[in-house]
């Protein structure tokens, strides 16, 4: 109908962006924050992400948000609130008894009332997590659940874009509708631009390194970029996830500056990044993490079955840690590979983890290869 | 940003700097300006400037631009420069800054972290309403008022005025701001509908209700209302929320004078002219929304107007008019209205209870647009209230013949605008006419004469003043 309006040729109304759907990933281990309460306590990280998710709620009308948290045992809901009736979108590890819903903001005619909405089903599921914490969970890993909270947030995208993209009714509606809301079935759809946003204080993430490489290379077939915003710590994965799906890696040197941070660089979605230089990780680090020990390895030893990598050939029984098929590494440990005789068929030795483009004479230790 | 926020932006940027700097003191406006009001490009340099402790060098923020984003940046800029959000600073070192007006940024900030005691997104009634109303009741009430206006307008052009009770009882303030905004004209008693009126009257409500306010606005100070209070109220309005009832105590005098004209429009709605609370309709609430709330409020206002389709649930969306390659119509409606509209480029011929069915004829159409109403109007009418089984599409040959039978009427086409010549350099009317093109502006261009033809001139000026500043 804009068409009509005689007077609107000064902004053309066409240019409206798509809706779109941040999701944000935050890491809510303990541990990592802990570390990190000098600078930044998690209290103040979440007041400056409220902000920041009202900036990005209040640039398109259409706008969503979805909050995951990875805490230290499970990766939760804290917006939107998970229905207790269906226990499969709340957690992985099973609803418990987390969130019922929560009451309802109190009137505020200070506060826009959909910003409070959000801020406070936020807040009290995240308190809800943080006391449902028991020490018994904090002493069982020093690490965080990203790869769960990826696989939630995915879905949860996966999800909407259906609930938002055209669908033709007359075709797939009886499958599709399943699915959507009966309500919006008919209704036009636009379509939904989406991106995951990492805010990460856990080092060490490379046990999870499989389902987090299964998250990204969703990503990256869905066009949904993932930025990382990391705070503390440092893991080649995450920044592997950003390079990968074309999103922005940021680790800021002052974390207590997170909100100039979020705003500048974490801000502009989709449709905006088009005229926008968007910060990057710059040299990527594309070393795989071995299985066996969670280190970053420059030559390592794969597993033929399931392409496990490991860093030294002694594994106990001859099995590989992962899958359990026989692997006897012993053999394949030769000081001139290329000399080898003609033996049975034996393991092979690939160097320089899963990305062929990492140059082979990389330093160990420190040095990192530069990418491109 | 719709066409309908794309109006009240227009009428945002000639509103002097004071009316601008009284505005943002509220947060729920400047809130409100932000979601709708600012291109894409604009809301994030203005979110990345909002907590940056020092100001925002012009060369960065060039660099943060890709090369081929330049245009967008030129036009959010401008934007943002004439609603007076930044402002291009210099320091003795001849570094240009961009920087944040202070009243804007200190009331964003509030708006986004819910801090100060302005309470200006609305203060709920702090005891329940006895009659409390539900939101299908505020539904049903909106779109009565609503119809009524349009029917006002449409229904006497065409003869139907004595024809039902809608269209009779509006108000004679909103008849009065009718006529003011040349929507109707007023012969010898009779109202007509004028070529504004039907652009009125064809477009989303959205963009109704706003086009309605701003004739309201311009008029305010001649009601004695000052023109701030007036839209710091609108855009509180617009970020209230539905079916919750508001306490008119925190309201300032002008404010509640206009409690009486809003509710005659639908906006907001009272249990009488004395309640201490009001509650704001769908109308109000989707004021400062678009796409997303829009269809929301079309599909309350068209409940009625497609009854078959009955309950609100969602399919009622769909249109009702059959177009056929014979030109024949048919449009499954009883609403007065649409009928009416209808009516005004068909030649109408049966009615049954829900459904009428008429003709496109070379005379129905040069009647239309003899009333001011252009082809154009009438196919997008026809297109977007097309029955799901025509899936939008217009047959080429009706669409071809209605636009036959207006050229046939008008040879040429005229644009107001200014024409900028004689200018001293190549260099200079390149870099003139580069900034008028990627504004929107340009109309047409004679580069072998030096000479262009915009159609809107303020940020032209500004640039060109800017330009010599910076020269002398």
């Amino acid at each position: 109908m804009n068409a009509i309006d005689g007077t609107d040729r000064h902004v053309k109304a066409d240019d409206t962006p798509p809706p779109s759907l941040l999701a944000i990933v935050l890491d809510t281990n303990p541990h990592a924050w802990a570390h990190l309460s000098n600078t930044l306590p998690l209290s103040s990280a979440v007041a400056n992400l409220l902000v920041f998710i009202n900036a990005h709620l209040a640039s398109g009308n259409a706008n969503e948000v979805a909050v995951i948290a990875s805490h230290s045992h499970k990766a939760s809901w804290l917006y939107p609130t998970p229905k207790s009736a269906t226990p499969s979108s709340s957690s992985h590890n099973g609803t418990s008894n987390s969130s019922t819903n929560p009451p309802a903001p109190p009137e505020n005619p200070n506060k826009y009332r959909p910003f409070a909405l959000v801020e406070s089903a936020i807040l009290s599921n995240l308190s809800h997590l943080l006391t449902s914490t028991t020490e018994a969970h904090l002493a069982s890993t020093p690490t965080t659940l990203i790869g769960g909270a990826l696989s939630l947030a995915l879905s949860y995208i996966a999800k909407s874009t259906l609930l938002h993209s055209p669908l033709d009714t007359s075709l797939e509606a009886t499958a599709l509708s399943a699915l959507a809301d009966s309500e919006t079935t008919h209704a036009v759809r636009i379509p939904l631009t989406s991106r995951i946003l990492i805010i990460s204080v856990s080092g060490d993430l490379a046990n999870q390194y499989i389902p987090v490489m299964n998250s990204i290379f969703a990503a990256q077939r869905k066009r949904i970029p993932i930025d990382i915003l990391k705070l503390a710590g440092d893991t080649v994965l995450l920044q592997q996830a950003s390079d990968a799906t074309g999103g922005v890696y940021m680790k800021p040197e002052r974390p207590e500056g997170i909100l100039q941070y979020l705003m500048m660089g974490f801000l502009p979605d989709v449709t905006a990044r088009r005229s926008f230089v968007m910060p990057s990780a710059g040299g990527v680090d594309f070393r795989a993490a071995c299985f066996c020990h969670r280190k970053v390895v420059d030559v390592g030893y794969v597993c033929s079955v399931c392409l496990s990598i490991f860093c030294e050939p002694t594994l106990p029984d001859n099995t590989c840690l992962t899958c359990g098929s026989y692997l006897s590494l012993r053999t394949a440990q030769t000081p001139q590979p290329a000399l080898l005789p003609r033996k049975k068929k034996k393991k092979k030795r690939v160097a320089g983890g899963t990305d062929s483009t990492t140059p082979g004479g990389t330093p160990v230790g420190s040095g990192t290869p530069m990418h491109g | 940003m719709s066409a309908s926020s794309s109006q009240a932006l227009e009428y945002l940027e000639l509103l002097p700097r004071q009316t601008h700097t009284k505005l943002y003191d509220q947060p729920s406006t400047v809130l409100a300006i932000f979601r709708c009001m600012l291109p894409h490009i604009a809301k994030s340099i203005v979110m990345a400037m909002l907590y940056m402790p020092g100001h925002f060098a012009s060369a960065d923020l060039d660099t943060w631009f890709r090369p081929d984003g330049r245009g967008e940046k030129d036009k959010a800029l401008s934007v943002l420069e004439q609603l007076h959000i930044i402002v291009l600073k210099q320091d003795a070192n001849r570094h240009s800054s961009y920087e944040l007006y202070k009243g804007f940024q200190k009331s964003l900030r509030q708006a986004l972290e819910g801090s100060g005691t302005h309470r200006s997104f609305g203060v709920p009634s702090s005891q329940p309403d006895p009659n409390k109303v539900t939101v299908a009741f505020l539904d049903e009430y909106a779109r009565k008022q609503w119809e009524n206006i349009l029917y006002y307008m449409v229904g006497s052009t065409v003869g139907f005025a004595t024809a039902g009770a809608l269209g009779q009882d509006v108000g004679e303030g909103t008849k009065a701001l009718l006529k003011m905004g040349e929507f109707v004209k007023v012969n010898n008693g009779r109202v007509s509908i004028t070529r504004a009126g039907f652009t009125f009257v064809l477009q989303e409500t959205n963009a109704q209700v706003w086009s309605l306010l701003i004739v309201y606005l311009r008029n305010s100070p001649q009601l004695g209302m000052s023109e701030t209070d007036v839209l710091s109220f609108l855009f509180m309005l617009g970020s209230l929320e539905l079916g919750q009832d508001y306490t008119i105590t925190t309201l300032s005098a002008t404010q509640r004078s206009m409690l009486d004209d809003l509710s005659a429009f639908g906006i907001v709605y009272r249990s009488s002219k004395t309640a201490s609370t009001f509650y704001p309709t769908r109308l109000a609430v989707t004021l400062t929304s678009d796409s997303g709330a829009l269809s929301t409020s079309d599909l309350a206002l068209s409940s009625s107007l497609t009854p078959s389709a009955g309950s609100r649930s969602g399919s009622n969306t769909q249109g009702f008019i059959i177009v056929e390659t014979n030109y024949r119509i048919y449009a499954y409606t009883s609403s007065l209205l649409q009928i009416a509209v209808l009516s005004l480029f068909t030649k109408l011929t049966t009615r049954f209870p829900n459904l009428v069915s008429g003709k496109l004829t070379k005379e129905s159409i040069t009647r239309a647009i003899k009333l001011g109403i252009s082809s154009q109007q009438i196919l997008s009418y026809l297109s977007s209230h097309a029955h799901p089984q025509m899936r939008g599409i217009i047959h080429p040959t009706v669409m071809d013949q209605i636009r036959l039978w207006e050229y046939e009427g008008e040879r040429v086409e005229t644009t107001d605008g200014y024409l900028m010549k004689e200018f001293g350099t190549e260099q200079e009317y390149k870099e003139l006419v580069g900034y008028a093109e990627s504004l929107g502006v340009l109309v047409w261009r004679d580069d072998a004469k030096r000479r262009f033809f915009v159609d809107r001139m303020e940020q032209i000026k500004l640039y060109l003043g800017k330009q010599q500043r910076s020269r002398g």
